[in-house]
């Protein structure tokens, strides 16, 4: 608890600086984060930007000084990469689409759960997010291996007649990349179901609405911001997917992140590494954007729909 | 009740059910397997055995790698609750103003790929000198705790009555005094709760840590991939059973303080 | 047609039996009000006749078919809900059409009778509005019109007014009397406010701990309450508990520490010693200064003095210090001791003004108008 201490110390130092406080005291609290983003953040990334745009060099990660365009380049121009980054975001999609359904149908249990069920259900999705990557994806391994766990069942229940390779396999790493990401969709969707009025939806039933129809016509309207934020976090994270295709997946279930840490890490080549990382950011940015846009927009419709 | 109801209700809890179970199989397959008798990581494990708690102990490179992670952990914790909580404090009772992008600037490298934040950190870091070392991690891993800290907090001090902190001061209390003796004590759970959760993010962190870590400043998380990417040896189920035994144990303090659904709200 | 019908309803959560063996019959076309305090399972009752909650046990009859397991969306019972549950993300006009929606009506016809249930309710032109721009009692009424446009057999009314304030939901009140009979429907409203309920209702449920404790009239329920809960529930009165000291084999005398006996108007099958709660309301109680008791003749006989009666001879009375005086508005309230006991009597404001704190004074009444319990039981005399 000596963290917590220590902590304590500095707050109370902090304290003649008051919430109803001027101007000049609300800016010494928000000092120290504002300087620690623009330090730790803001320029790591303009070096980012600078160095992808240096030359290549042999003798180094790059050729400090220089500048060129060649490596922006020599990415769009690869068959190699243009395939990674199409099976990234393939994988993005695929995940996003099955996520969010699995997540919208969680959130709603979660909302509607009472007592220690509902506990259960929250300890379920708050305990995988506080977990490391690495737990998350390898153990899947002894579970989806063709020698796994589900093989064996699936051979003893004569639903297959010979094992089927689920992982190192595409399956495995939509599977991993599901269960990594379930937790961040549940949330942001449950929190903006939690609220929402219940008597709403008893309102739509007591109308005539069905439950699946109640749910299409007042649950989901509502839901929708959430189900936006919930989508690009999901996306986001599932196009920068890095342990589950590197450890669930095959030779061909390569990822711009793996592509990236090879580059980085293992080829000494920082100049094509870094440009690569600066084009997927920017399709990702783009791409989450126009999503965000388009399911509000959606959203939109529904509500002045007739 | 109607037969087609009855139906669609145990389809619905069939549902949850499964995806309750789906959430929680991959940490039973760890548990178990860090039981196994065997070298092999199969499930479920054949027999059962403390034999890799035992290699676990006896492996210098695992310790090393435990210190390693407690360092960065506390290092982070301190930073980030510093930083989450000054800054939730100065933006308390402001909304107008450029304030307001402080927070999703904050909360930006939480959507970026933790392997293009590695990156940018790692040639950021290999220009100031700071690669490898026990510091850049903990500045890492501080972009991720400390949006979590900053939320926790904005939405403990919004609950905070502030009207106590003016009855104090109206009773004649400095404004140290009154933050010692009247604002300290109604938010200190919620300090103790996001110092806790900024405590974990760092443990469990690993992509960051993995491009700015070296042989002699790897995390446990790091440690455990490598050592994966050679073998599945249940040793690495025995470092995952104490990590998500620490998780359960935050969680259960955190749900304890504050509640859990409260925690899991400010976690999305 | 479409009455309604509970039998022996009983609905438990976990241990928690919510309500408890109802049974009664609403007619077509009658306004039932359920009234009780909050947690009495009146609003569970309610529920139940809609179909958003299942009975643990008994019947729903609505008109001549049973509706026990029947989900909400398939039977004809319409809901206005304590919060009004408008969907936020649906227009007005959305809104009111939506259980037409449901029903299959083509999108040109459901706009058309939603509108002309709009200007029904006085909300014309409100269509293209937003739920959340609407005022409370707009939004009552909107609330009203979509449930009223789906032509439903019974309209269940769930504290529909407990969101307004006082002014707006005395008013409301009168227009959902006037749409009750304009519309000619089965209502089931339920409230805790007994004024709403004496206002609004055909007839009145009142209900306690599960139970349904008595139904009848306003007039009925109010005159006659079947037990002490029914009285103190209805309204301000002063219940005085004693004990009968005498009995003459039709009325009891009962000490309640006045001092004076009090003779009461039931009772001759109590006996000596019994313990008995009476009832005396302010508006049967007069309250007179007693001449040559105002302090100048002060002489310490006053609790010697004869009860005053009525010019008519047939009241009795106790006299007694006034020890406060409260302005209500039109009433003035005064708290008056007598003996060891203190009760409240009103008057009209134009009536006050010889009375101050400290005077002696007399309360007097008619025997008949006092209303005798057994403690937390029945009513002494009940027949029916």
């Amino acid at each position: 608890m000596s963290a917590v201490d220590g902590l304590a110390g500095r707050v109370r130092a902090a304290a003649p600086f008051g919430t109803d406080a001027g101007v000049d005291r609300s800016l010494l609290l928000l000092f120290p984060l504002i300087a620690y983003e623009l330090l730790f953040f803001v320029a790591p990334f303009l070096i980012l930007l600078r160095i992808s745009l240096a030359e290549p060099s042999t003798a180094g990660a790059y050729a400090s000084g220089t500048w060129s365009i060649q490596p922006y380049v020599d990415v769009l121009t690869s068959e190699f990469f243009l395939g990674v980054i199409a099976y990234s975001f393939k994988l993005g999609v695929i995940s996003t689409v099955i996520t969010v359904a699995l997540g919208t149908f969680y959130a709603y249990a979660i909302w509607r759960a009472s007592g220690l069920y509902k506990s259960l259900l929250l300890f379920s999705i708050v305990l995988p997010l506080l977990t490391t990557l690495v737990i998350k994806t390898y153990a899947w391994l002894p579970l989806l291996a063709p020698t796994g766990t589900v093989n064996d069942l699936l051979l003893a229940a004569n639903v297959l007649s010979s094992p089927v390779q689920f992982a190192p396999n595409t399956p495995g790493v939509v599977l991993g990349e599901v269960y990594i990401v379930l937790p961040y969709a549940v949330l942001a969707i449950y929190s903006v179901l939690s609220t929402m009025d219940w008597t709403v939806v008893e309102a739509a039933r007591d109308l005539g609405a069905s439950r699946p129809r109640s749910f299409a016509e007042v649950v989901l309207p509502q839901a929708i911001p959430g189900i936006a934020v919930g989508t690009v976090v999901t996306f986001a994270w599932s196009v920068g997917a890095y342990a589950a295709p590197a450890l669930l997946g095959a030779g061909s279930d390569r990822t711009f992140a793996i592509e990236v840490e090879s580059q980085m890490l293992s080829n000494f080549n920082w100049s094509v590494g870094t440009a690569f990382a600066v084009i997927m950011l920017v399709l990702m940015f783009v791409s989450s954007l126009a999503l965000f846009n388009l399911l509000n927009r959606w959203g939109g419709e529904v509500e002045y729909g007739a | 009740m109607a037969r087609r109801e009855t139906a669609e209700t145990a389809a619905f809890h069939a549902g949850a059910l499964s995806i309750l179970a789906f959430m929680f199989l991959p940490l039973v397959v760890v548990v178990a397997t860090s039981f196994s008798a065997s070298g092999n990581l199969a499930f479920p494990p054949e027999g059962f055995s403390l034999a890799w708690y035992g290699e676990f102990f006896d492996d210098a490179d695992w310790l090393q790698a435990f210190d390693n992670s407690v360092v960065i952990g506390i290092g982070t914790t301190l930073l980030s609750t510093f930083l989450g909580v000054t800054a939730a404090l100065g933006l308390q009772g402001r909304s107008g103003g450029w304030g307001r992008y402080l927070a999703p600037v904050a909360l930006l490298p939480l959507l970026i790929p933790p392997v293009v934040l590695g990156v940018a950190l790692l040639v950021y870091f290999s220009e100031i000198g700071l690669r490898s070392s026990y510091l850049g991690i903990v500045l890492a891993h501080t972009l991720w705790a400390t949006p979590l800290v900053f939320f926790v907090m904005q939405s403990v001090f919004s609950r905070f009555d502030w009207e106590l902190r003016d009855a104090g001061m109206d009773l004649g209390a400095s404004p140290l005094r009154t933050f010692y003796h009247i604002t300290l004590p109604g938010v200190r759970n919620g300090i103790v709760v996001s110092a806790l959760l900024a405590f974990v993010i760092s443990l469990q962190e690993f992509i960051m840590a993995l491009f700015l870590s070296n042989y002699a400043t790897r995390t446990i998380p790091v440690l455990a991939w490598g050592t994966l990417r050679q073998s599945l040896n249940p040793v690495v189920s025995v470092v995952s059973t104490f990590l998500i035994l620490l998780s359960v144990i935050v969680i259960a303090v955190a749900a304890l303080v504050m509640n859990l659904e409260w925690v899991a709200k400010r976690l999305s | 047609m479409s009455g309604i019908e509970l039998r022996n309803l009983r609905k438990e959560f976990g241990d928690l039996v919510a309500v408890d063996d109802v049974s009664v019959s609403v007619r077509d076309g009658e306004l039932l009000c359920l009234l009780g305090p909050s947690g009495c399972g009146k609003s569970t009752t309610m529920r139940m006749i809609g179909g958003l909650e299942t009975p643990t046990d008994g019947e729903v009859h609505i008109g001549d078919r049973e509706v026990t397991d029947l989900p909400a969306y398939r039977r004809n019972t319409s809901m206005v809900f304590q919060s009004w549950a408008l969907f936020p993300y649906k227009s007005v006009r959305e809104n009111v059409a939506f259980g037409l929606k449901m029903q299959g009506v083509d999108a040109d016809e459901r706009a058309a009778r939603a509108d002309e249930m709009l200007e029904r309710v006085e909300m014309a032109g409100y269509g293209d509005h937003a739920p959340m721009d609407l005022s409370g009692g707009q939004k009552q009424r909107v609330a009203l019109a979509r449930s009223l446009v789906v032509d439903p057999d019974v309209l269940l009314l769930d504290e529909p007014l407990s969101n307004l304030d006082k002014r707006l939901r005395e008013q409301m009140e009168i227009e959902l009397k006037q749409i009750h009979e304009e519309f000619e429907k089965t209502f089931v409203h339920v409230t805790h406010d007994q004024d709403e309920a004496f206002t609004l209702a055909d007839r009145i449920g009142i209900m306690n701990a599960g139970r349904l404790v008595q139904v009848g009239e306003p007039s009925e329920v109010y005159e006659r309450p079947k037990n002490e809960f029914v009285e103190e529930f209805l309204g301000d009165t002063n219940l005085v508990s004693g004990t009968v000291v005498r009995t003459d084999g039709e009325r009891a005398t009962a000490d309640l520490g006045f001092g004076t006996p009090v003779d009461l108007p039931v009772g001759g099958d109590l006996s000596e010693g019994a313990s008995v709660t009476v009832s005396l309301r302010p508006e049967v109680l007069t309250l007179q200064r007693r001449e040559g008791a105002d302090g100048v003749e002060t002489d310490g006989t006053r609790s010697e003095s004869p009860a005053p009666a009525r010019p008519d001879g047939t009241g009795a009375g106790v006299t007694g210090t006034v020890d406060s005086v409260l302005y209500r508005g039109s009433q003035v309230r005064y708290s008056v001791t007598a003996g060891e006991t203190s009760i409240f009597v009103e008057r009209s404001v134009t009536d006050h003004g010889d009375v101050a704190t400290g005077d002696d004074v007399a309360v007097t009444w008619a025997t008949e108008d006092l209303l005798a319990f057994r403690p937390g039981g029945e009513r002494l005399g009940e027949t029916t």
